[in-house]
């Protein structure tokens, strides 16, 4: 990799600046950007083309405000990464400068073109793109955004952890939330936890601290029973239609007998199920909400195996983790000697599984009907398990116990310690490869005789051993909760790994593509509950950031019509695909009274229906012209660009 | 078309919310694609009209995939108007004598980075096969000699 030069001045007549990045070399690995810079300073559009190592950095961003302010430029190109990440960023760099920021357009040199090509061909590719970019720049307009009251509420989707601490955020910087969960419990998946590892935390005391403080907060209103049916609007305007319906007679019937047996009250914790804040509703309740922010916190649930994957479902003896802690905990609450008795079995040997439903591998792991693959690491299942394991060998030293595991992925404050802790607690470790998963057999049709696992074992040296359990239990990983009608109405990007899709993960951790709208925890990624929380706060900033600014100002990509073109023939009026947007109006040009196309800004979508049907060309979408596009066009085609 | 000289360049339409970023998706994987292919950036592809597929044509552009959101499209009705506008556009490359397969309308998600790459490549091979738009008269017109 090169470094780049330092700057040269122009050799061209206009004011267009472009400015293409090395992105540390990712760009500059593939594309040779001196060659393009100097390739483009013969265009006569540009006034400077400048290289800098990472343009995002504020050194890059000088550049670009310098020459802005020197007047040498009065429109930027950007050439380096998806638009999608720093457009934002640049924009807010032409701003500083005193310039406009719509007078600006970004060559997407990353990833669609050093990341997918290479050598010669990435720099004449990158030189084409750059070059369209000039073109399109050179007949851009400056623009003012639109102006949008903010409605100072928000809508917190989902009442788990994540959903509540989000909640208390918003609400502990004075913004009215609405926190809305789909069943009649506040506590997610975290009410099914007996303790959280690493540290032991009792999960229904943090779920009671959480909840108490939302029911308490007068700034919270509390919407149990209820789901989002529809949507519409954007930043800062949403408008949510939310149903709040009894459940259906066997929806939640288990959970809500759980809290009759245990003569559970509104707010009491009911172990296992959550904390039920409010009555059940009696009918259908439906009402309209408007709010500036939406922050999702729909959660995940644990993977559930397939009948027979690892023999569960087949063999009683085989259990996931979260079945096995509920068992645990009447098994202590029982406790009658130094061996783990569960469900009036005694319990010696008891093995755990690693990787049960998480790090699939296509080609090696079957989708066995589910239709897909779980290709990421969970992330969590190995503390669970070594936390497991240690609660096991600690509070009954007569039971002993054997991991499974593929890889030890115990990262993170206090883990690393509980990996020592079961070596010291003579817990056996067996390793086994992709492809060559523990298989476990009965050994008798006895429901209560031990199993046996067979494993191809890497620690020695490929040995084939053979273990005899009372009890296997599967660390099972997390999936996404399935938001299908969220996603349908809201557009929200969804990843190949089913969860949501945040912009960036790194530099815009918490935004999805739809703005105003924020993650929060386990419906982006597997996490812990450490890390759910800092995702939710994190999501909550970033709507207060938006709800007490009182505005937002959207991008001014709207139609205009010009009427110097305008004949009245109505045709985009016809096509038009918003109610209201554009309309036909009386008016005076030139003298004349005429009829002609008018558009509402507020209404318009800036999707370009009525371009199209033009005779005339007289109406574009601004920033986005018809003229714009040919002119990109002609710089792909142009036969006299040096590659 | 003849051997040596350069694959003829293929625009890629692809729309800001499903398309663009199922093209970064492709880049962010890694996954290799021809180079010969230009990808605009657009808030939906009903903006342009029949005119403007034909232009590109005439001035060298030698295949164009639309990559939409299909009926996942945010705008409610563009899809459905820009499928009627690809047909009137058939109508007029068939007149034309131009093959039509020069123009594809497909559906691309935010991950759908096969299909990205499969439409990709299907086109490369196809420009490969016809050569520059009108070169299929040609050799239409020397079939028939």
């Amino acid at each position: 990799m090169s470094t780049p030069e330092s700057p040269k001045e122009t050799t061209g007549t206009g004011k267009v600046g472009v400015y293409v990045c090395y992105c540390g070399g990712n760009i500059s690995d593939q594309v040779e950007v001196e060659k393009v810079c100097e390739s483009l300073r013969q265009l006569p559009e540009v006034g400077v083309a400048r290289s800098n190592m990472f343009m995002c950095s504020d050194p890059g961003q000088e550049l670009i405000i310098e020459d802005i302010k020197s007047g040498k430029v009065d429109r930027v190109v950007i050439a380096s990464c998806s638009p999608r990440l720093h457009e934002t960023t640049f924009r807010s760099a032409i701003s500083r400068a005193g310039g406009n920021p719509y007078l600006y357009e970004h060559a997407n040199v990353r990833e669609q073109v050093s990341w997918v090509h290479h050598g010669s061909e990435a720099t004449a590719k990158a030189n084409r793109l750059v070059a369209a970019a000039v073109a399109k720049a050179a007949l851009s307009e400056p623009l003012q955004p639109i102006r949008v009251d903010v409605q100072q509420r928000a809508a917190v989707l989902g009442g788990g952890v994540a959903g509540m601490k989000a909640a208390l955020e918003l609400a502990d910087r004075g913004l009215e939330v609405i926190l809305i969960e789909r069943s009649p419990f506040l506590g997610g998946q975290v009410a099914r936890l007996r303790h959280l590892a690493p540290f032991g935390e009792d999960a229904a005391a943090v779920i009671a601290e959480l909840a108490g403080r939302v029911q308490e907060h007068p700034a919270i209103t509390v919407q149990t029973c209820a789901q989002v049916e529809g949507f519409d609007g954007y930043i800062g305007q949403f408008r949510l239609q939310v149903r709040r319906r009894p459940p259906e007679a066997e929806e939640y019937a288990d959970q809500l007998a759980a809290g009759s047996a245990a003569g559970a009250q509104l707010g009491d914790v009911v172990p296992f199920v959550g904390i039920m804040p409010q009555r059940l509703p009696e009918n259908l309740e439906e009402q309209e909400i408007t709010v500036g922010a939406i922050i999702l916190a729909t959660g995940m649930r644990p993977y559930q195996p397939l009948r027979g994957e690892y023999g569960y479902g087949d063999l009683p003896q085989v259990l996931t983790l979260p079945e096995f802690t509920r068992l645990w905990h009447a098994a202590r609450s029982q406790r009658q000697g130094d061996l783990l008795v569960v469900q009036g079995r005694r319990i010696r040997h008891l093995a755990i599984i690693h990787c049960v439903g998480s790090r699939h591998i296509p080609g090696v792991h079957d989708e066995g009907g589910r239709g897909y693959l779980n290709e990421y690491c969970s992330r969590t299942c190995c503390t669970a398990s070594l936390y497991t394991a240690n609660l096991i060998r600690q509070t009954y030293p007569n039971t002993r116990v054997y991991e499974f595991y593929r890889d030890m992925r115990a990262f993170g404050r206090g883990q690393e310690e509980l990996y020592a802790q079961a070596s010291d607690s003579q817990v056996m470790f067996f390793r086994f490869r992709a492809g060559e998963e523990p298989q476990i057999s009965p050994t008798s049709e006895h429901p209560t005789a031990p199993v046996l696992i067979r494993v191809k074992d890497v620690l020695t040296f490929n040995e084939e051993l053979e273990v005899m359990a009372d009890l296997v239990v599967l660390a099972v990983g997390q999936e996404a909760n399935p938001v299908p009608g969220l996603v349908e109405l809201m557009k929200l990007p969804v990843g190949a790994d089913r969860f949501l899709l945040e912009v960036h993960p790194k530099l815009r951790p918490v935004e999805v593509a739809v703005a105003g709208i924020y993650l929060a925890g386990t419906c982006q990624a597997p996490f812990d509950v450490g890390e759910t929380c800092s995702a939710a706060a994190a999501a909550a900033v970033k709507a207060a950031a938006v709800l007490t600014r009182g505005y937002v100002e959207l991008d001014p990509f709207v139609a205009e019509v010009d009427l110097s073109r305008c004949q009245g023939t109505g045709a985009c009026v016809e096509a038009c695909l918003a109610d209201g947007a554009l309309t036909m109006v009386d008016m005076t040009v030139d003298g004349q009274n005429v009829r002609r196309a008018q558009v509402n800004p507020a209404l318009c979508l800036g999707c370009g229906a009525c371009v199209a049907v033009c005779p005339h060309n007289a109406i574009n979408v601004k920033g986005w012209t018809l003229k714009q596009y040919e002119a990109m066009v002609d710089a792909i085609v142009a036969e006299d660009l040096a590659a | 078309m003849a051997a040596g000289k350069p694959a003829g360049k293929i625009l890629i339409l692809a729309t800001e919310s499903c398309a663009y970023p199922g093209a970064d998706a492709v880049g962010q994987g890694h996954m290799s694609y021809p180079a010969n292919t230009y990808v605009l950036r657009v808030k939906a592809p009903v903006l342009f009209p029949e005119k403007f597929y034909l232009d590109c044509f005439d001035k060298g552009i030698a295949g164009i995939i639309i990559m939409s959101c299909g009926v996942e499209c945010p705008y409610e009705g563009a899809y459905e108007a820009l499928a009627k506008r690809i047909d009137r556009v058939y109508e007029l490359m068939k007149e034309r004598g131009w093959d039509i397969r020069r123009l594809r309308l497909t559906a691309i998600c935010t991950v759908c980075t096969r299909a990205f790459i499969n439409e990709v490549k299907q086109m490369h091979d196809l420009v490969a096969e016809l050569g520059p738009p009108g070169q299929e008269q040609q050799l239409a017109a020397a079939g028939s000699a």
